[in-house]
């Protein structure tokens, strides 16, 4: 045994340490602040789309992007839930609905109310709320029933809770549908307030992102990573897997449901399908194909995907290129989708990014011998 | 009394279709850890196989039958060669991406190149009869569906335990390694239960097509997501608990339409599931799960 050092006298650093020190300043800041630095980091290329769209982009692609920025908060949310838990949910898309639906029967005015929906219960058709109240208490609503659905959910393991899940995203997609005096059923809902633009959504997604990332690197975050590679091991450390898996889960309901108030508040209108099977695999996709393990492969993946399908939509609709007018392709976008998650898993099987976020493949870059 | 002994054979009929359906999906979970949402696309591509053999000018409904029975097991068997394969040692979340991309090029393709709106198959339109057995009126296609399902399930569990193939793919289940080790081929084992559990689907796509008389992109998509459920509610990877899960939620299903208002009829769906998920509070690994040793199968 070595004679405990006394840690008052700092001891004059090696050349070697100096250099390394210098290399990575980073490795000295306390746990909270590298997560956060880190998530910042990973924001800052969301934060370098949104201003170059702000800046050229149309109308049209203004509202394309704004509709990205919309799945990749949900895609984040998805990340907080399943890279940490590692359990699959397809259930998230049931909270975007629901906080979408919450500002929409919380904030539409009264004239917009009384035509669609004059029967709503509790007295809801007469009242017209500050839409942030609204949102306040949208998020309430989702957080009551992410608490109750996540104690079922969280009781089970693996593949079982994933489909529990599923059933979850079905029997909520069920009340959209059939209790029309209070959600309008299938129809659009119209007339909520639009109050967000472009820059709400981009400053919502760097927050979230610094959320999931300060979540992730919490104690809770790297329990519940530990469990999820390994329950026993995990148990063993007195982790309460269950518990983490709650928590996690209920983060995970309200940041979706934040993304449901945000395109309620810039998209003016609603609609149940929206909220659906369509919604839930293409931010799964997203999510596994850029790697479910990083808060990074969450905004990766998005990008990816969000970008490619934009161009081929475009192909879809018959476009004339070079004076050639090319057919009309329904179903193009779809197989082309299908076909890069077919392709792309076999390729990369975790993801594009891996293990590794943004700023740790940028500090190790940094660090590397001969950098400077 | 009449309308009873009706409602009994058809919650039994839809219990018998949950059942080999979700028999299906477990068979292949059990082995590779695969969730595999493209269970539906074999039962899709199995009904247009039987919609182009018509238009072929194949007329007789037993041919029909053979062409879709035949299909089931050829198209799981290229599911598994073409997509699953690169797939079979990632991650379980990667598996099941993969099952759903195969999902959406398959609707997506159909759509392309037939059409996304419904096809008519009336070839198997006989099978669907009023029959009297004593004094009850019952639909001959349900009689059919729940024998054929018993024979089938009865084969299966023959094949299971008398077959070297059969016996590996239940010792798969357990510990795929060990298998491995006595000599067994990993490809044949999984081939083999990517090729019985398309089998099944291509039975269930008979019984489909005779109940709804057409076909189309997404044909399959709703009966695989009852028949997940139908697992969890069993046991997921436990066979029988597939077929046990099957038949319950069947009976439910029936039930729940009997006794709700025709106003509300559409939360059928909903207030199913929202029942399995209060079993599910009471036994969370399934009716006949158990939580088994923590090895490389725990799920």
């Amino acid at each position: 045994m070595a004679a405990p050092v006394s840690p008052s006298p700092p001891v004059s650093p090696s050349p070697a340490a100096t250099a390394d020190l210098a290399a990575t300043p980073r490795r000295h800041l306390p746990p909270v602040a590298r997560a956060l630095l880190g998530g910042l980091v990973v924001a800052a290329p969301v934060v370098l789309i949104g201003i170059l769209i702000l800046a050229f982009a149309p109308g049209y692609q203004v509202r394309v992007a704004y509709a990205g920025f919309v799945n990749l908060i949900l895609v984040v949310a998805l990340q907080v839930f399943m890279g940490n838990s590692n359990i699959g949910s397809f259930g998230h898309s049931a909270f975007v609905g629901l906080g979408a639906y919450g500002v929409a029967i919380l904030a539409t005015p009264l004239a917009a109310k009384k035509l669609s929906i004059p029967n709503a219960p509790f007295g809801l058709a007469d009242i017209a709320l500050d839409p942030t109240l609204a949102a306040i208490l949208a998020l309430a609503v989702v957080f009551v029933v992410a608490v109750v659905s996540g104690l079922v959910i969280c009781r089970l393991a693996g593949i079982a809770a994933s489909i529990v899940t599923l059933s979850f995203l079905i029997i909520v997609h069920g009340a959209f549908i059939h209790y029309t005096d209070l959600f309008k059923g299938a129809q659009a809902f119209f007339g909520i307030p639009t109050v967000v633009g472009l820059p709400g959504a981009i400053a919502a997604a760097v927050a979230v992102i610094v959320v999931a990332r300060l979540f992730k690197d919490s104690a809770a975050g790297v329990q519940l990573r530990a469990s999820a590679d390994d329950i026993l091991a995990a148990r063993a450390f007195a982790v309460d897997v269950r518990r983490l898996r709650f928590v996690a889960w209920v983060i995970s309901a309200l940041i979706a449901a934040s993304a449901g108030i945000l395109y309620a508040y810039f998209m003016g209108t609603v609609i149940a399908r929206a909220f659906y099977f369509q919604q839930v695999f293409l931010t799964l996709a997203m999510l596994i194909m850029g790697g479910m393990r990083t808060v990074s492969g969450a905004v990766v993946g998005t990008a990816i995907l969000t970008i490619g399908l934009e161009l081929i939509r475009s192909l879809e609709n018959g476009p004339t290129i070079l004076g050639v007018q090319l057919p009309e392709m329904l179903g193009l976008s779809g197989l082309t989708l299908g076909a890069v998650i077919v392709l792309g898993m076999a390729l990369k099987p975790n993801g594009i990014m891996g293990r590794l976020e943004l700023d740790e493949i940028l500090a190790r870059w940094l660090a590397r011998p001969g950098a400077r | 009394m009449d309308y009873l002994v009706q409602q009994i054979v058809n919650a039994l009929a839809f219990g018998a279709e949950y059942a080999l359906l979700a028999l299906g999906l477990a068979l292949v979970f059990s082995i590779m850890g695969l969730v595999n949402f493209a269970h539906g696309e074999i039962i899709a591509i199995a009904g247009y196989a039987v919609f182009f053999a018509v238009g072929l000018g194949l007329g007789s409904p037993i041919a029909a039958v053979l062409v879709a029975v035949a299909m089931g097991p050829i198209v799981a068997v290229a599911f598994e060669r073409v997509a699953f394969r690169p797939v079979r040692n990632a991650p379980p979340t990667t598996g099941l991406l993969t099952a759903f991309g195969v999902s959406i090029v398959v609707q997506n393709l159909l759509t392309l190149f037939v059409s996304p709106r419904p096809r008519a198959v009336s070839v198997f339109g006989p099978l669907n009869q009023t029959v009297f057995v004593g004094p009850y009126a019952i639909s001959s296609l349900q009689v059919i569906e729940l024998a054929v399902t018993l024979v089938a399930i009865a084969g299966l569990v023959v094949f299971l335990n008398r077959s070297l193939l059969g016996l590996a793919i239940r010792a798969a289940a357990r510990d795929f390694a060990t298998v491995r080790l006595m000599g067994i081929r990993a490809n044949r084992v999984i081939a083999t239960a990517f090729a019985l559990s398309g089998l099944l689907a291509g039975i269930v796509t008979v019984f489909m097509l005779a109940r709804r008389g057409s076909v189309e992109p997404d044909f399959g998509a709703a009966p695989v997501i009852k028949a997940f459920v139908a697992c969890v509610l069993g046991g997921f990877g436990s066979l029988a608990g597939a077929a046990v899960g099957g038949l319950m939620l069947g009976i439910l299903d029936v039930a729940i339409l009997v006794a709700l208002p025709q106003k509300y009829g559409g939360l059928r769906d909903a207030i199913t599931f929202l029942i399995v998920g209060g079993v599910l509070v009471w036994r969370p690994q399934g009716l006949l799960g158990r939580t088994v040793e923590l090895g490389d199968k725990e799920i």
